[in-house]
């Protein structure tokens, strides 16, 4: 076997001393020569960040503090292994995968306790010969470029491979799917299934219509894939998506009360049912939910001030004043000088004191939260500073809401569902139709503004027509029309004129601006199809 | 009026702690094992005996598990398409102790880019219970045969022991209804294998197992198909 331990470092994380000499044992016998031990979460972390690993063996159980799961998801996240390292996950049982379903993290392999030597050489080798095979392609994407990840794949196709066949149209599949080829992938899943009737396949043609805004058929494909693959969790989260889409909430709802059935250790499914079983107005199960995501946070990557938060609002619906104030008492400890967390504090502060009577520590709060929002301006979330414009409005303090209002507004005025949430909060609080003029004077602004850039452009003048576009996602940052523009600009920019490395790396900031922003999934993919095609020939010319 | 509260949802959770802890201790065993073999230079007959008997364990716990999982309806398989040597790789290695303290002749007839569709952990989990019987009643030879057979992918276990007993060559092991055979260690393990192999379905073919004495090593013979 031409594989060997010798030159890889190895992590163990294991909280019992028995079964980490015996792993330890385990790889020295197999040639092992660096080996290093963590007996819980923390400590593994810890040395993931100071050092690189080649493999990572981690019990899931590992006693108080972190699960196994829980480390992998936090050393993805924070980049501590990266994506040649292979990661096991060792749990007692075998259905543990299906169990943990977890929604982005999953680790290399999974290992059944207990193990041999030979067990373990196999797996390893296995997953290192797939790494080795996909590495180019991994590489390219690891580095952002998913043209490049795309054309290494066709190639890895080209080759033949029979045992790596499978694995690579489903990359291939995806990759299309990210890049907003839809018509790629289906025919890749409709390829696969030709031959046999596999789950990921009929999956993948379930989210091509999800995004192509088929909800309703993509409604009907998860429904009835669940229904013959109760453990297909991914199923439920796009299931749950497609409600949302179509505001289901209640759908939502028992869809994720469902999967959390299945597998209730995902913090992000339990806070999704929060959300959705506060919408609906189920305060007992949007309770439980929040407790349980606050509980699961503790240890996990995905935690968040809103957590805390939006169980304390919950609190304070419920009238539960004292109970929503020790929460957020709770979270400031846990977040200390985190300006979000404190913006959160206090809006809802805001709130529950003027309940309970006391005037003046609500407008103390209030001040505050308005300071820090102004301070955060677009860096505050949304959402939140809806809310805290609603709490300025019901405590008179209109001059406030309506500044952070009209920054609101003209940073997301194409984004008819945030502004739909807008109208719906000012007729909750008696306000109807409070901000459309301004609305529609700043849709008019825009519409000016596109209508002179293209002109410019249609002329030729590329550079006249991004600068004036440049100029107008000052005033109107994160807005998805102007960068759209842009792109269509810069890659036509770059067909026609002689290729210039500055501006292909814009084109590429472009994109992920694009996607961060959550421009429309299928605009922009037609975006990057053609950047794709074109950065394709350009490389065949050269 | 309700009296006793069901509380199901706990259930599973017991159900999965007492596993955990079961699995802890069959590995601290199998670890205390392999020291004291190491220090008394080689196992002893009873040291192996030892092994054997946590690897029964083991293997009726995971079925037990599984079983329970498949009735309360929260098993689903995770079919993959996978090389079939990499499945009985792993199911080798599972008893590879067993094979080598036994002196057992263990051949595999198995191409070495041969694929089939399955999931591949449950049937390595279920072929290593099969061939950890065969290991225990063959006299010298085990031979594991993959083959093509009226479009199913077939794995073959045969040996050159006594056989199978009458009563399981007569009973039916595709009807989980009828279950007077299962009782044992190698019942349940049929029983284990042939369920899982039910649930494998392609093309309205469902997989199914079969036993009989017709073993080209003169023993039993024991087969699994796959759609």
């Amino acid at each position: 076997m031409s594989f060997s331990l010798a030159g890889k470092s190895i992590l163990i994380v294991e909280d019992n001393p028995v079964f980490r000499k015996a792993m330890r044992d385990m790889l020295y016998s197999l040639q092992a020569v660096t080996v290093v031990e963590a007996d819980n979460g923390i400590a593994a972390i810890n040395v993931m960040s100071k050092s690189s690993f080649d493999i990572v063996l981690c019990d899931y159980n590992l006693g108080v503090g972190k699960n196994g799961q829980q480390v992998l998801e936090e050393a993805r996240h924070r980049n501590l292994i990266d994506y040649r390292c292979v990661f096991v996950l060792i749990s007692a049982e075998q259905t543990t995968s299906a169990v943990l379903g977890v929604m982005d993290s999953k680790p290399d392999e999974y290992l059944t306790k207990p193990f041999n030597a030979q067990q373990l050489m196999s797996r390893l080798t296995r997953n290192f010969a797939r790494k080795e095979f996909m590495a180019s392609v991994d590489k390219a994407l690891a580095g952002g470029d998913l043209s490049k990840a795309i054309q290494l794949c066709d190639a890895l196709l080209l080759s033949g491979d029979k045992k790596m066949h499978l694995h690579l149209l489903k990359m291939r599949a995806e990759l299309a799917i990210s890049a907003g080829d839809f018509e790629k992938a289906r025919q890749i899943y409709h390829e696969v299934l030709e031959h046999r009737e596999l789950p990921w396949a009929r999956l993948g043609l379930g989210v091509i219509d999800f995004q192509n805004n088929n909800i309703e058929q993509a409604i009907a494909g998860f429904q009835s894939l669940v229904a013959d693959n109760p453990m297909l969790m991914e199923c439920y989260d796009w299931l749950g998506k497609a409600y949302e889409a179509l505001d289901q909430y209640s759908d939502v709802e028992s869809v994720l009360q469902q999967a959390l059935q299945l597998s209730p250790q995902s913090i992000l499914r339990q806070k999704k049912l929060a959300e959705a079983a506060d919408k609906n107005g189920n305060l007992e199960t949007a309770e439980k939910a929040y407790k349980s995501v606050v509980k699961l946070g503790k240890h996990s990557v995905h935690r968040s001030c809103s957590d805390f938060s939006g169980l304390a609002k919950l609190y304070a619906k419920t009238n539960a004043a004292d109970e929503a104030l020790k929460t957020l008492e709770e979270m400031r400890k846990e977040y200390a000088n985190h300006p979000e967390a404190e913006l959160r504090a206090s809006t809802v502060e805001a709130d529950v004191y003027k309940t309970l009577g006391n005037a003046e520590l609500s407008q103390k709060a209030l001040l505050k939260a308005v300071d820090i929002c102004s301070r955060l301006g677009n860096k505050a979330p949304r959402d939140l500073q809806l809310e805290v414009v609603k709490t300025c409005f019901l405590s008179d303090e209109h001059d406030k809401a309506e500044e952070i209002l009209y920054d609101l507004i003209h940073a997301h005025i194409d984004d008819e569902q945030f502004l739909n949430d807008l109208r719906r909060m000012q007729s909750g609080i008696g306000m109807d139709n409070h901000s459309e003029i301004l609305i529609q004077k700043t849709k008019q602004a825009l519409i000016a503004t596109n209508n002179k850039g293209v002109a410019l452009y249609k002329q030729g003048k590329f550079k006249e027509a991004l600068d004036l576009f440049e100029q107008a996602i000052q005033t109107m940052p994160d807005n998805k029309t102007i960068i759209v523009n842009m792109l269509k600009i810069m890659i036509h920019d770059l067909k026609v004129n002689e290729f210039c490395e500055e501006k292909n790396q814009r084109i590429k900031a472009l994109i992920n601006k694009a996607k961060q922003i959550g421009v429309d999934p299928h605009k922009l993919g037609i975006l990057q199809m053609e950047y794709v095609k074109l950065r394709q020939s350009q490389a065949v010319k050269a | 009026m309700q009296t006793h509260p069901k509380n199901n949802d706990l259930f599973p959770t017991i159900l999965a702690s007492t596993v955990h802890d079961i699995k802890n201790s069959l590995g601290t065993l199998l670890e205390l094992v392999r020291q004291t073999a190491a220090k008394q230079d080689g196992p002893s007959a009873e040291l192996n005996q030892l092994e054997f008997e946590a690897a029964r364990i083991n293997h009726s716990l995971m079925q037990l598990l599984v079983m329970y999982k498949v009735d309360s309806q929260k098993f689903s398989l995770h079919i993959e398409e996978c090389p079939v040597i990499d499945i009985l790789d792993e199911a080798i290695h599972q008893q590879a102790r067993l094979a080598g303290l036994h002196n057992i002749d263990l051949q595999v007839d198995c191409g070495d880019d041969e694929m089939c569709y399955c999931d591949n952990a449950i049937i390595s989990n279920a072929l290593a219970a099969v061939l950890n019987n065969a290991l225990r009643y063959t006299h010298k030879t085990v031979l594991i045969a993959v083959a093509e057979e009226d479009g199913y992918l077939t794995i073959a276990i045969e040996d050159d022991g006594a056989g199978y007993p009458p009563h399981f060559l007569t009973a039916d092991l595709n009807d989980t209804a009828e279950l007077d055979w299962v009782s044992g260690n190698t019942g349940l393990g049929l029983y284990f294998v042939s369920v899982m192999a039910g649930l494998h379905k392609n093309a309205g073919k469902n997989g199914f197992v079969r036993i009989d004495n017709e073993s080209r090593l003169g023993g039993a013979r024991f087969k699994l198909f796959l759609p």
